[in-house]
């Protein structure tokens, strides 16, 4: 490698907003150039471009495999050319999935929606690089200036005492820190493969415990394979309000779709990131933010938000493990709260998924839905109000994974999402580990089909 | 000059070449690897013969060089809005002095193509400056077209022209 700028300070050259030039030579000496739609940033030593055809490239790369790329900076117009050379090509995993959605918003950004399919991510190390002189424009900066930004977040975080406080300061850091107006934070279920919604900014509805497929979409992607997934476009192939639907269309789900918890989010983001939010090598969650312009995330952006989802990654570890003194359980149940105005509520539950309809209205399922029909029956059986989640987690009928115990995700999703639907049922945080069902309308119970086995 | 088409070049084809549009072009000596530097447009001999295109010298010193070196050249031209993209290539470059018509195409060629970027959203200012040279930096590389590649993307990609159509 040169003395000269290192690929770290070219990235923005390397995010596929100008098309980049490759020049090879074939066996017999004689040169070829074509464009390149797609020149990413792989680490300080290496760069991938996108294989979409066999062509000579391809063919001489693989006779011959050093090469020169030209690529422009985007804002200055800086040129460079990159001695490259041809080490391999991954035609799954990370970094080709990220390659994939990265090319699907410079396809639709240039016109050649369903021109563009990636076959491969083909790996080179660069060997050298030539800044070229040129008239160059002043680097204008955009957005807040990211490590203060994340530094500040990351303070923030580590003053969190819950699980329900650490996710609305991470959003709020989002939102205040970075200049983000749109996002949503997913945890992760990685026993069903799927993500729920606990938090989100910047729609009309939170839809909190709406649910997303691992592998579908950037989100889901961004799960399956534990990388940043980020598009700098509109990419209507990642967007989700279509791809959803398809999906259940294919699979004739479609009724059933409409009973589900509708997705939030912008109906056509221009530029879209999802990132994963990892602690010992385990996906927790991932963060997602949106936005309508394009290009506003970049390579920087991405490595901050990373950065960020770490700390909140730990920070969930942390309070995942509460102190036992703090979960005493509760002794003495306190008296119920009588029935309030209104009719009864039919509290209908479905074993089959635990999912909860309150007469007609769908409100949530699984584990959430299991914890909210236990609390019913408990109340209903022995007026008990005040809970404990240590209790909780012991109670076999909520069916929670034995390894990872997202209790506590669980319950603030169940918080959120009667927030969102209802004004007389409420979770009413007491202390530490312990919370109140607040009931303000008398409850029918029926039980819809048989319980689940086992 | 003899007005007679060499065979590679029908006027359909040169008109393209020379519609201002994006040209790359690259040179390789046989020692290195593969070069390129971006040009700043192309002309065609009344015959049909010979192109060439314009460069800036600063910026094409090792594309000269291999150019210098076995006047081997490879030449690609692409229309952005249409992404329809010819390579030529030719085995007796040369490298020449500019003409004053070179010189004064170059305002004309950055704001052609400062117009065709447009739509991307790229800003006029962005275009001009990766675009624009100073005349005295200007160089020319004229060469026989001698072998022909549509190479707009696609399946096609890559293949021989045939009658001068991709």
């Amino acid at each position: 490698m040169s003395t000269g700028p290192g690929l770290d300070e070219l990235r923005g050259c390397l995010e596929g907003i100008v098309p980049a030039g490759i020049a090879t030579c074939d066996a017999e000496g004689m040169p070829n150039v074509t464009y390149v739609s797609q020149l990413m940033y792989v680490d300080p030593q290496h760069v991938a471009l996108s294989f979409q055809f066999f062509n000579k490239t391809r063919e001489n790369i693989l006779a011959n495999p050093v090469a020169t790329v030209l690529t422009m900076d985007p804002d200055t117009a800086a040129r460079y050319r990159l001695t490259v050379r041809y080490l391999r090509t991954e035609t799954a995993g990370p970094l080709f999935e990220r390659m994939r959605a990265k090319l699907a918003g410079i396809a639709s950004h240039t016109g050649m929606e369903g021109v563009f399919k990636l076959l491969g991510a083909d790996v080179y190390r660069v060997q050298a690089i030539e800044a070229v002189p040129g008239r160059e424009l002043p680097r204008i900066a955009h957005g807040p200036a990211l490590l203060p930004a994340l530094r500040r977040s990351v303070d923030e975080l580590n003053r969190c005492t819950g699980l329900d406080g650490l996710i609305d300061r991470f959003c709020a850091c989002l939102e205040r820190e970075f200049d983000i107006a749109h996002q949503m934070l997913l945890m992760a279920d990685e026993a069903a493969g799927r993500l729920y919604i606990v938090a989100s900014r910047g729609y009309e509805r939170s839809g909190v415990g709406a649910e997303i497929p691992v592998g579908m979409g950037v989100i889901g992607v961004a799960a399956r394979e534990k990388v940043p997934i980020r598009i700098m476009f509109p990419a209507s192939e990642y967007a989700y309000g279509r791809v959803l639907r398809e999906q259940a269309a294919q699979s004739g789900l479609v009724d059933r779709l409409d009973n589900e918890i509708p997705l939030p989010g912008l109906a056509e983001p221009a530029s879209q990131l999802a990132v994963p939010v990892m602690a010992g090598g385990r996906l927790l969650a991932v963060a997602y933010v949106e936005s309508r312009q394009e290009c506003t995330f970049g390579y920087d952006l991405e490595d901050a938000l990373v950065a960020l989802g770490a700390a909140l990654g730990l920070m969930m570890l942390v309070l995942r493990c509460p102190d036992a003194a703090d979960e005493a359980d509760i002794a003495q149940p306190a008296p119920a709260a009588a029935g309030g105005a209104g009719p009864p509520v039919r509290v209908r539950h479905f074993a089959r998924d635990d999912s909860v309809f309150l007469d007609d209205d769908y409100l949530i399922k699984g584990v959430a839905g299991a914890i909210l029909w236990k609390l019913l029956g408990d109340r209903q059986r022995d007026g008990r109000c005040e809970f404990s989640t240590r209790a909780l987690r012991l109670d076999p009928a909520l069916h929670l994974p034995e390894v990872v115990d997202n209790l506590d995700a669980r319950l603030i999703l169940l918080q959120r999402r009667l927030q969102d639907r209802c004004d007389w049922l409420r979770i009413e945080k007491t202390g530490r580990g312990r919370f109140r069902l607040a009931v303000d309308r008398e409850t029918i119970l029926v039980a819809e089909g048989a319980p689940r086995p086992g | 000059m003899p007005a007679q088409c060499s065979g590679l070049l029908d006027p359909a084809l040169a008109a393209f070449i020379t519609s201002r549009i994006s040209v790359q072009i690259a040179a390789c000596d046989g020692r290195g690897p593969a070069t390129l530097v971006r040009g700043l447009g192309c002309r065609v001999s009344d015959d049909l013969g010979t192109v060439t295109v314009l460069m800036p010298r600063s910026q094409a010193l090792p594309v000269l060089a291999a150019i210098e070196a076995n006047g081997r050249v490879a030449v690609v031209f692409s229309e952005p809005e249409t992404h329809r993209t010819v390579q030529l290539k030719g085995v007796d470059a040369r490298v020449e002095a500019v003409t004053a018509g070179d010189e004064a195409s170059l305002q004309p060629y950055a704001a052609a193509m400062a117009a065709r970027l447009a739509p991307f959203r790229v800003p006029e200012v962005f275009a001009r400056a990766l675009l624009s040279a100073s005349p005295d930096d200007l160089v020319a590389v004229s060469f026989t077209p001698s072998q022909g590649f549509g190479q707009t993307p696609g399946p096609r990609a890559g293949m021989p022209l045939v009658d001068g159509k991709p």
